[in-house]
């Protein structure tokens, strides 16, 4: 957690107005893909102690899903950048 | 047989009509115009030109590439007419003017109350006139726009009107807030 | 009488005068006073009981360490347990009682625990209340209950208002000592935003009792112009009575304002007490340091006190604690409290410095016992006299109050609150913050300067460099001249050896240091595992004056330094803090908002039973005069419907409006049947998987215009369907031109149902509304005679002939009153949702109560929904593995009870005829159920393993939360009209 998130469309906000989803690094498969992949991305979750990317969602914001890299130990926020960027980056 | 149908605001029931105002006074506003306005695929910035060039109406922030229109000059047929010919293709502009619920709230406290709600800094300097962005007031999300020095705008859905009123009520207590319709 | 109020000096108003009770004594104190120093002032030294062994208690601090002076305050449902005597404020009317103490305070009946110590050691709830189990609950704990523990909680509702509070700033001081408050003056004066805090009713900390003088004037004058100057400020916040109780991410402190505790009628505009959450770019400690007691024999006896606590109220409340008073120090603090004492007139038995090599000088006449120790204490409810021992001599000293100092210790609290570990300083004996960044630095004494001159210039240092950090400079601060300081030094001593009696450390949970030898031969010597064994440190001090103390005997007893023992976690709260403030607002109708339909006023006005439903309240029933329970005005409701026509406020059901070139295909991803080809002016049934494949949502989605569909989904999960079109528009599929925008709180939206709603319909709008022109499905922008837009869905819930109609959210009651107006006729009537919920059980249609998350569309005979052509959609992959595809999954039936007159509950348990009733046997539970006044019976709908193959069989109904087991029989989960004759009629 943190307390205070910066949202890159609507500036420093309070954690209240955001909602978590998780593991932002997960790529949805492609249909055709096996078993296993589709498994690991629907069920299997790493909780890594340190540095982790994660989908937040700015609910009472502007309501963008936004990619927040943040320090699950120190609750430091290294980062808030927005979901479709990301998703852009990684190629689709 | 043609129907005449009455028009009900939200908070009718609720909120007595204008009377004597105090220093920090909320002001519900009885008809507005409210469009949302949803700008297409790279049209982002072409459509936020568009809209700040127009002087009739007001233009709150809501995300990317999405605004809230805000006029008390029109009806919501008209102000729906005009941005449709404003932005033709840009845009899809959703009438929302039944579905929001629009609160001015004013007076040198006004900052102090929205503090007990409010999580951004509302600090001149940090959010100055001309500001608006989409906020969680308590339990609450509003449309937060700062139109004059100390006169702020809330915009709210419809449904939560009661309960947001209740809660400003409750936050301006101290200060013997005032609420009445506007004129 | 042995303390009293000094006939002159202090900051207290002497003409205002204040009544106040004790345990039901009348006495008086000053404006100025706290609690505790207007109860020394009344010579109530003796204020509570011990927690353990009941010991009688006195005063022992002058702030918000103290252990023993806690007293419950006020009266009827507005009490505080718990509440500090040395920091409450006096007010005129307060009534103070004492805690732990029955039948009296004098007399307290539990002292007898004192006799029973020798098994009330470390660890005794451990050992002693283990066995047999079944005594905790009745014997162990009633008698420890009544015996023990801290004050009550009342049992009435708290009449207090509570609220929260944000504020931002560049600066947030905490403590408005010499260090705070120059370092508000120097970064307020360089016009950063401050915000400055003290616990305290008066700001000023430690200047308040300061005797050394400051630019030539006292302390107290320097605090008033200081004040006054940062009053004058715009850009500085002043705040008083505030505790800041936490340290949280990203430098956001919580706080508590005491707003109108100190007031005997608190106004009904205000909060008792508020929590503000302050979010700082940067923040300074300035809370001081806390002089540590020492642990030697009878140290607990009431008259024994800090001697900086007895400086303070001689300084600052004009009060003396006793007439001939001792001192115990290990450092200078001792004589510069001797000379305080003097000056006001006390006399002074002795001053007992543990260290032989000391060159302090006492006031003039005053005996100094260099290298001696206290052994004991002797008094009963009050000190009347130590014992001295030195170089294996012993005296016998008389005095009425003592002062003991045993060093002092940085208060860090909240520099360590978010995980970073205090630091052993060798020099300063004692634990110190470790660097934690830029956000928050110490000044002054926490920072272990213990020099007013150091104090005041540290502040001032501290202000600049954090303005510089946020790129503001600053002329270097005019620093106030201070008069002649001593250099203040201590030498550690942490367990005063030869105790005659118990040496406590742990005054509030009443450990000594014999409990602590204890722990550590039992093996618990880890100072977290001390501190839970002996439960040192553990009460609501939070061990703020024996932590320390603690951790020497310990180390001591390990033969380690501190250093390596290390010290316990600290954690928010600084101080106790009310559930109430915590809650603020957020009680009663304001825990969480009430969402109010455009029709409520409609449903109130046809005496609708409400229903909370989420964060909305719907219409429930619509009782009508003779109607003795709910059931019959929801048999009426639901035969009226299938005879004549209803109406139902739907307005509730989320609606998106999906616009763009790509909004079909985006949908066509969204749900597992095909929307492609959706016709304009169509509405089709969707539904949406998980990516697990199961059921997410359901509802009808029609096609406005090409590029513009209405999607609705369930009132329940109208959010959370948002949230994830939203997530897959702006993460899964970013390339797709799609937007979407609610329109849930725009309209308003009625069904109109039954085999009459086409009259009504008609009766209503301008357009052909017939099954021709107006088929099943049909979804289309209508005008209302008389002009009004509104839009028209031919769908059914219910099952019956029905349309949906939305206007715009302000016309909804008029609208609704003219449906009724021109249903009268055709006998309409309003109906609820439990009405609404009968229809579609009878109809088999599902809801949540069906789709709970672990149903998948064939579970539910959606099967054929699940489009084989679609290349993908959310869900499609995972709804073929194994698992979901099993022959014996539990699929959707309806049931009937054999005997017409049994009834089916929601929640019970399915069993083949003949199985013993046990979960293993277990086929397939009741999801929903209800009375059909069509069928005449109960109905219900479930889940049964391959139960579209077993229609006709009959299973056990097992509701095990009532005992009750009916025979049922499975069959087609459509029990009105089958062939959907009405629908398309
Ligand atoms: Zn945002």
């Amino acid at each position: 957690m943190a307390s205070l998130i910066p949202c890159p469309h609507c500036g420093v906000r309070p954690k209240e107005e955001f909602a978590i989803r998780g593991d932002a690094s997960l790529v949805r498969p492609d249909p055709e893909s096996s078993d296993e992949t589709w498994n690991d991305y629907v069920h299997i979750r790493a909780n890594p102690r340190g540095r982790y990317r994660e989908h937040w969602q700015h609910v009472a914001g502007c309501r963008r899903w936004l990619v927040v890299e943040r320090d699950t130990f120190t609750h430091e926020v290294f980062s808030v950048t927005d979901g479709s960027v990301r998703a852009w980056e990684i190629g689709r | 047989m043609p129907h005449q149908f009455q028009e009900r605001h939200a908070l009718e029931e609720l909120v007595s009509m204008n009377a004597a105002a105090a220093a920090d006074h909320l002001a519900v506003v009885a008809r507005q115009a409210i469009v949302v306005v949803l700008a297409a695929e790279g049209q982002e910035a072409s459509v936020a030109a568009l809209l700040t060039a127009d002087e009739e109406i007001s233009v709150r922030f809501s995300a990317p590439g999405e605004w809230l229109v805000v006029t008390g000059l029109q009806t919501p047929e008209l102000l729906q007419q005009s941005l449709a010919a404003l932005l033709r293709e840009t845009a899809h502009c959703v009438d929302q003017s039944h579905g929001r619920v629009l609160l001015r709230l004013s007076g040198a406290n006004s900052r102090a109350i929205l503090a007990k709600g409010i999580g951004i800094d509302l600090h001149p300097s940090a959010f100055v006139i001309g500001s608006s962005a989409n906020v969680l007031c308590g339990h609450i999300s509003i449309n937060l726009a700062l139109v004059d020095k100390n006169s702020f705008e809330i915009v709210v859905m419809r449904s939560f009107a009661e309960s947001l009123l209740h809660d400003l009520c409750e936050m301006g207590r101290a200060f013997d807030l005032s609420v009445f319709f506007a004129p | 009488m042995t303390a009293y109020r000094l006939s002159a000096g202090g900051l207290v108003d002497r003409a205002t005068s204040l009544n106040f009770t004790f345990d039901g004594q009348s006495m008086k104190g000053l404006a100025g006073d706290t609690l505790a120093s207007a109860l020394l002032a009344n010579d109530q030294m003796l204020v509570g009981r011990s927690f353990k062994y009941h010991r009688p208690r006195g005063i022992v601090t002058a702030g918000a360490s103290e252990p023993n002076a806690l007293m419950t305050i006020g009266s009827g449902a507005r009490t505080d347990p718990n509440t500090k005597a040395t920091v409450a404020e006096l007010y005129a009317g307060l009534e103070a009682r004492s805690q732990n103490s029955w039948p009296s305070l004098k007399y307290d009946v539990g002292a007898l625990n004192g006799l029973l110590s020798p098994f009330l050691s470390a660890g005794f709830y451990y050992k002693t209340f283990m066995w047999p189990a079944a005594f905790w609950e009745k014997v162990y704990e009633p008698i420890i209950r009544k015996a023990a523990g801290l004050g009550r909680a009342v049992l009435e509702r708290d009449p207090e208002a509570y609220e929260k509070c944000w504020a931002h700033c560049d600066l947030l001081v905490v403590g408005s000592g010499p260090a705070g408050l120059m370092a508000a003056l120097t970064a307020g004066r360089a016009g950063l935003r401050v915000i400055l805090v003290d616990e305290g009713f008066r700001h000023g900390g430690s200047l308040l009792s300061e005797t050394t003088p400051i630019d030539g004037e006292p302390a107290a004058a320097f605090v008033d112009k200081a004040l006054s100057e940062l009053a004058t400020l715009p850009n500085v916040t002043l705040m008083a009575r505030t505790t800041v109780f936490g340290w949280y991410d990203d430098n956001v402190f919580g706080a508590l304002e005491r707003v109108q505790k100190h007031l005997a009628v608190p106004s009904s505009k205000l909060p008792a007490e508020r929590v503000w959450r302050i979010a700082a770019k940067r923040a300074l400690l300035a809370t001081g340091a806390e002089e540590r007691p020492l642990v030697f024999g009878g140290n607990d006896r009431p008259g024994v006190m800090m001697a900086g606590a007895l400086s303070t109220y001689a300084n600052r409340y004009g009060v003396a604690a006793g007439k001939l008073v001792a001192l115990f120090t290990n450092g200078s603090a001792g004589y510069r409290t001797a000379a305080d004492l003097a000056a006001h007139g006390i006399d002074i038995a002795a001053i007992i410095d543990s260290r032989a090599d000391s060159t302090e000088v006492a006031p003039f006449g005053t005996r100094v016992i260099r290298g001696g120790s206290i052994v004991d204490t002797k008094g009963r409810s009050r000190l009347s006299g130590i014992t001295v021992e030195r170089s294996g001599f012993e005296e016998r000293i008389d005095c009425d109050a003592m002062g003991m100092s045993g060093g002092f210790s940085p208060v860090i609290h909240l520099a360590c609150q978010r995980g970073a570990k205090p630091v052993w300083s060798e020099t300063l004996k004692a634990f110190v913050a470790p660097d934690v960044g830029a956000g928050l630095r110490l000044a002054g004494s926490a920072a272990g300067l213990y020099a007013l001159a150091a104090c005041l210039k540290d502040g001032a240092d501290k202000a600049r460099t954090i303005a510089s950090d946020l790129g503001l400079l600053t002329s270097a601060a005019h620093l106030p001249a201070v008069g002649e300081e001593t250099t203040a030094s201590f030498t550690a001593l942490w367990y005063v050896p030869g105790a005659r009696s118990k040496a406590f450390v742990d005054f509030q949970n009443d450990v000594h240091a014999k409990d602590l030898g204890l722990a550590l031969r039992e093996g618990f010597g880890h100072v977290e595992h001390a501190k839970r064994y002996t439960t040192n440190g553990m009460a609501t001090d939070q061990g703020k004056l024996s932590n320390v103390n603690a951790v020497g005997i310990l180390a001591g007893m390990q033969g380690v330094s501190p250093a390596e023992l290390g010290t316990t976690t600290f954690r928010p709260f600084y101080t106790p803090v009310p559930f109430g403030a915590l809650a603020g607002t957020s009680r009663d109708e304001h825990a969480a908002p009430k969402r109010v339909s455009p029709l409520h006023g409609w449903a109130a006005r046809n005496k609708a039973v409400f229903i909370e439903s989420g964060l909305w309240y719907r219409s429930s029933w619509f009782p009508r005069a003779g109607e003795k329970t709910w059931r019959e005005s929801v048999d009426r409701e639901v035969l009226n419907v299938r005879e004549n026509v209803g109406l139902c406020d739907v307005s509730t059901l989320g609606k998106i409006e999906v616009f763009g070139p790509d909004a079909a295909e985006f949908l066509n991803r969204l749900y597992c049947n095909p929307f492609l080809k959706l016709p304009v002016g169509k509405a089709r049934y969707g539904l949406m998987l998980r990516e697990d494949g199961m059921v997410y949502d359901d509802g009808t989605t029609s096609r406005l215009s090409d590029e513009h569909f209405l999607v609705t989904t369930t009132t329940a999960l109208a959010g959370g369907v948002m949230s994830h079109m939203e997530y897959c528009a702006q993460v899964l599929w970013p390339e797709l031109k799609v937007r979407f925008c609610s329109v849930s709180d725009q309209w308003a939206q009625m069904a109109i149902a039954g085999p009459k709603s086409r009259l009504v319909v008609q009766a209503l709008v301008e357009d052909d509304v017939s099954n021709a022109a107006f088929p099943f499905l049909a979804a289309k922008a209508v005008t209302l005679k008389g002009g009004l837009k509104g839009r028209l869905f031919r769908i059914s819930f219910s099952g019956e002939l029905a349309y949906e109609l939305a206007v715009p959210a302000g016309y909804g009651e008029a609208v609704a009153d003219k449906v009724m107006d021109v249903g009268r006729m055709h006998g309409i009537c309003a109906y609820g949702l439990e009405a609404l919920n009968v229809l579609r059980i009878e109809k088999g249609h599902v809801t949540h109560a069906e789709l709970d998350g672990r149903v998948t569309p064939d579970d539910a005979g959606f099967g054929r929904m699940l489009s084989s052509q679609k290349a993908d959609f959310i869900g499609k992959r995972l709804s073929t593995r194994f698992g979901l595809t099993a022959a014996d999954r539990m699929q959707m039936v309806g049931l009937k009870p054999v005997e017409k007159d049994k009834d089916i509950r929601a929640g019970a348990h399915l069993l083949r005829e003949g199985a013993k009733p046990s979960t293993l046997n277990d086929q397939g539970y009741v999801s929903s159920a209800c009375y059909s006044p069509v069928l005449g019976q109960f109905i219900a709908l479930g889940f049964l393993k391959s139960g579209r193959e077993r229609y006709g069989e009959k299973v056990v109904v097992w509701d095990r939360l009532r005992g009750e087991e009916t025979l049922a029989e499975i069959c087609n989960p459509v029990f009105v009209d089958p062939a959907n004759t009405k629908l398309n009629s």
